[in-house]
C-alpha cells in the first residue's frame, strides 16, 4: 500500500525575497508557491502504519478453510454479519475406531473398537436423528412463542432460527462419502466451534456402538463467502484483496439489508 | 568389549511386531514411534458383532395415574426416593416380555399384543373397571378382580388352540375391547350395554370382574381389521365389507337408523360393494378408505367433519367424500378432527379443534393440507414423506418414512410427548431413542413401537 503513488507535498505561498526586476539592488517580496517541508513524504513517513483487521468467526489451528477477515472500516460489517446469524458449511472428516481425548487424530489414544458393523444406513439414520433434535433446539432457542401464526408462517417457511446467543445448533447434516473406516460428512451449524464438530464425530462413533475421530475439519462456507472467494496464502497481495472486496460488497449489502433491515 | 555388546543386541529378541506403515512414511521421532506403537499393541473392544439385530423397544408417555403407562412405579412408588408422577411429559421406555406387534390406546387403558405362539399372546393395563381387560384376579383375595392393572398383566383369552393361534391386531374404545386373531375370529370384552362387544344386551349386567370374553366369527370372511369408536366397533372383512355393532346415537353404526345394535351387521349405503381396505374410527364419526382411493364418512359430524356431503349433525349411512385432493391412502378420525394421507404422502386435516395449521385455524369443513416443510422436507431433504398417522381425541400423530414422529394437537395431561404441557398447534418432532415403527394414541397416553437405531 505504502508502494502506491502517494499525494503530492501541499504547497504553501511564502513571500520569497527574490531578485528584482530593474537593476536596483532592493530585494523584493516574491509570492511563490513552495512545497512545504513539514509534508514532505520523507518527514511525513509512510502513508499507511497500521492496519486495523478484524476476524471474523474463529478457525482452530487443527481446522483449515474459509476465514473472514475485515480490514479499517469492514469491521463495522463484520459486526453487522454476526448479527445476522447465518450458517456456516464445513465438511468433516472421521475415521472409525479409535477414541482419543481430544477427538481428533492426533490426540491420546483412549480406545480401540471394531467398525466392520457400520453400514452406511445406519450412519445415515444417525445424522437423521441429529437433524431432527437440532431442528428441535433451533425453534426452541429462537425466542418465538409457538402459539402464535407468525411463528407457524415462519416454521413452514423454514426461516426460523435463533437471532441472539445460543448453544451450537447442527441445522442440517449429510454424508458425502463413505468407506470404512472412513467418512466424511457436510455439516451446516450456528454458534458452533471447530471442536464440538469433533465431539459430534465422537458421538456419531458412540451411537453406532464403536467409536470414531475427527481427521479434518474444512469450513467451506461462512454466510456470504464460499471456497470460490477465498484467497490462498499465494493470493495475498494488494490488487487480489481489492478485487476480492469488491466482489463481495454487493453480496454482503444485500445479505445485512434483507436479514437486519 | 564391543562384538560383545553387538552380540547382546542382535540376540536380544524383538518383542514388538514390525511397524504397518508405508515405505513412503518416515519413521518419525522416537516419541512417535513409541506412540504409534503403543497404538497397535492396544487392545481392540468388539462392542457389538458384525450381524446385531436392531432391537424392539416400546415407548409410553402420557397420564400414568390411571396405570395405563403399564409403570407401576410412578402410581405406587415403590422407593423412599421415588415420588408419584402424574403425567410422563418425556417418552419412557416401557419393559416388556416379547416383540409387541400391535398396540391400542383407549380411554385410561392400554392394550399390547404379540404375534407370538406362546399362551400370553395380549397384555393389558390401565382402568378395568369394565372388565375392559379382561378378569384379573387380585392376588390378596382370588374371587375379587383389580379395578386397577398397574403393570401389563397378561389377558387370558378362551382360544380353541392357543398354540396355533397369532394375535394379529388389538383395538380399544371407551370400555370394551376387540382383539383379532388369525384362525379364531374376533374377541370381545368389556362394557355390552351398548352392544358394542356384539352379543345381546343384558339389562342390569355387572361388567366390573366379569369373566366373559365374546367370541364372533359371522362374518362374511376372514375379518383383517377391527376398530374401536368410542362406544361402538368396527369390523372390515378380507372381502372389503365393513360390519358394525354398538351405539348408533350419532349413525355411527351406519346401517340406516339410530339405535342400538347387538350384532356385527353389514353396512351399505356408499360402501355396498365397494372394496373398503382401511377403517377407522375413535370418537364417534368414522371413516373407510377404498382400494380406489376415495375416501366414505359416517357418524357425528357436529364439528363439520363430514358437512361437505351434508348439512345434518348425525349421518348415519355411509356417504362418499368429494375430495379432489388426490388419492387418498390412509385415513384416521379423531374426536372432533380428521385426517388423511395421500399417496403423495401430504397430510390433509378438516374438522374443528386444533387442527395443525397454526392458532388460525380452528375449524373447517375442506381438508387443508399441512405443508410438508413441517414433517422436515427441505431442499436437503426432499425425499421425506409422511408413511402414517394416527388421531387421538383431540391429538393427531404423523410417522414419516424416515421413522420420525410428529405430533399436534391438545396437549391433554401431556399426551403429545412433546416434554412441554402446553398446546401445540402445527407438527413437532417428538424426540425417541429409536426409528418409530408404529404409534397408537389414546384420550390422554401414547404408546409407541420403536427400533433401535443400531
Amino acid at each position: 500500500l505504502n508502494a502506491l503513488p502517494q499525494r503530492a507535498p501541499r504547497q504553501q505561498i511564502r513571500f520569497l525575497p527574490a531578485p528584482g526586476k530593474d537593476e536596483s539592488k532592493a530585494m523584493e517580496l516574491v509570492a511563490t508557491r513552495v512545497p512545504m517541508l513539514a509534508d514532505h513524504p520523507l518527514v511525513r513517513g509512510p502513508r499507511f502504519r497500521r492496519l486495523k483487521i478484524g476476524a471474523g468467526h474463529r478457525l482452530d489451528t487443527k481446522a483449515s478453510g474459509v476465514f473472514v477477515l475485515g480490514i479499517g472500516h469492514g469491521n463495522k460489517l463484520l459486526t453487522y454479519l454476526y448479527n445476522c446469524h447465518l450458517t456456516k458449511v464445513y465438511t468433516v472428516g472421521g475415521l472409525f475406531g479409535k477414541a482419543t481425548d481430544d477427538f481428533s487424530d492426533t490426540g491420546k489414544l483412549v480406545e480401540k473398537t471394531t467398525f466392520d458393523h457400520i453400514t452406511r444406513e445406519k450412519l445415515e439414520r444417525i445424522l437423521a436423528v441429529i437433524q431432527g433434535t437440532n431442528h428441535k433446539a433451533l425453534l426452541l432457542h429462537s425466542n418465538i412463542d409457538m402459539k402464535t401464526q407468525e411463528a407457524y408462517e415462519l416454521a413452514v417457511k423454514g426461516l426460523i432460527r435463533p437471532m441472539e446467543k445460543s448453544p451450537p445448533i447442527i441445522t442440517a447434516i449429510r454424508c458425502l462419502q463413505f468407506t470404512l473406516p472412513e467418512f466424511q460428512l457436510e455439516i451446516h451449524c450456528l454458534h458452533e466451534t471447530q471442536q464440538y464438530l469433533r465431539k459430534i464425530v465422537h458421538e456419531i462413533g458412540l451411537e453406532l456402538k464403536s467409536s470414531a475421530v475427527c481427521t479434518q475439519v474444512r469450513r467451506i462456507r461462512d454466510g456470504v463467502f464460499t471456497l470460490d472467494d477465498a484467497l490462498l496464502r499465494t493470493q495475498w497481495d494488494l490488487q487480489s484483496i481489492q478485487n476480492a472486496i469488491g466482489k463481495c460488497q454487493l453480496k454482503v449489502q444485500t445479505e445485512i439489508e434483507k436479514t437486519l433491515g | 568389549k564391543m562384538a560383545a555388546v553387538r552380540g547382546l543386541l542382535r540376540a536380544a529378541p524383538r518383542s514388538s511386531p514390525a511397524p504397518r506403515r508405508g515405505l513412503a512414511q518416515s519413521a518419525g521421532t522416537r516419541s512417535a514411534r513409541q506412540r504409534r506403537e503403543a497404538e497397535e499393541a492396544a487392545p481392540v473392544f468388539q462392542y457389538v458383532g458384525r450381524a446385531a439385530k436392531r432391537k424392539d423397544r416400546v415407548f409410553v408417555w402420557g397420564f400414568s395415574y390411571s396405570g395405563a403407562l403399564g409403570v407401576p412405579s410412578f402410581v405406587r412408588p415403590d422407593a423412599g426416593w421415588k415420588k408419584p408422577r402424574r403425567v410422563q411429559p418425556t417418552p419412557y421406555r416401557l419393559d416388556t416380555a416379547e416383540k409387541i406387534s400391535s398396540a391400542a390406546c383407549g380411554y385410561g387403558f392400554t392394550l399390547l399384543s404379540s404375534k407370538t405362539m406362546d399362551i400370553t399372546k395380549v397384555w393389558g393395563m390401565g382402568l378395568n373397571k369394565d372388565s375392559q381387560l379382561g378378569f384379573q384376579r387380585s392376588i390378596r383375595d382370588r374371587t375379587k378382580g383389580y379395578e386397577y392393572v398397574l403393570e401389563p398383566s397378561p389377558i387370558p383369552l378362551p382360544l380353541e388352540k392357543p398354540q396355533q393361534t397369532r394375535v394379529l391386531q388389538v383395538s380399544c374404545g371407551r370400555a370394551h375391547s376387540l382383539i383379532l386373531t388369525d384362525n379364531e375370529g374376533v374377541f370381545t370384552m368389556g362394557n355390552n350395554s351398548y352392544g358394542q362387544c356384539g352379543r345381546e344386551v343384558v339389562e342390569d349386567e355387572k361388567y366390573s370382574e366379569s369373566h366373559l370374553i365374546h367370541q364372533l366369527q359371522e362374518f362374511d370372511s376372514r375379518v383383517v381389521q377391527v376398530v374401536c369408536g368410542q362406544d361402538h366397533s368396527l369390523f372390515r372383512t378380507k372381502k372389503g365389507a365393513v360390519y358394525a355393532c354398538g351405539w348408533g346415537a350419532d349413525g355411527q353404526t351406519g346401517l340406516g337408523h339410530y339405535n342400538i345394535t347387538s350384532v356385527p351387521t353389514k353396512l351399505c349405503g356408499d360402501i355396498a360393494g365397494v372394496n373398503i381396505i382401511q377403517v377407522t374410527s375413535y370418537g364417534d364419526c368414522c371413516l373407510a378408505v377404498s382400494d380406489e382411493g376415495d375416501v366414505f364418512g359416517w357418524g357425528n359430524s357436529e364439528y363439520l367433519q363430514l358437512a361437505s356431503v351434508t348439512e345434518t349433525t348425525q349421518v348415519n349411512v355411509p356417504r362418499h367424500l368429494p375430495f379432489k385432493i388426490g388419492k387418498i391412502k390412509e385415513a384416521a378420525c379423531g374426536g372432533t378432527g380428521n385426517v388423511v394421507l395421500t399417496e403423495e404422502g401430504n397430510v390433509f386435516v378438516w374438522g374443528y379443534g386444533i387442527l395443525g395449521k397454526g392458532p388460525k385455524l380452528i375449524e373447517t369443513a375442506m381438508p387443508e393440507m399441512i405443508p410438508p416443510s413441517l414433517f422436515g422436507w427441505s431442499d436437503f431433504n426432499p425425499d421425506i414423506r409422511v408413511a402414517h398417522i394416527r388421531c387421538g381425541l383431540g391429538h393427531f400423530a404423523a410417522i414419516t418414512n424416515r421413522g420420525e414422529l410428529f405430533v399436534w394437537g391438545k396437549n391433554l395431561r401431556g399426551c403429545l410427548g412433546t416434554g412441554r404441557m402446553e398446546d401445540q398447534y402445527f407438527p413437532w418432532r417428538v424426540t425417541v431413542p429409536g426409528e418409530v415403527v408404529d404409534v397408537a394414541c389414546g384420550v390422554d397416553h401414547m404408546v409407541s413401537m420403536v427400533k433401535s437405531f443400531t
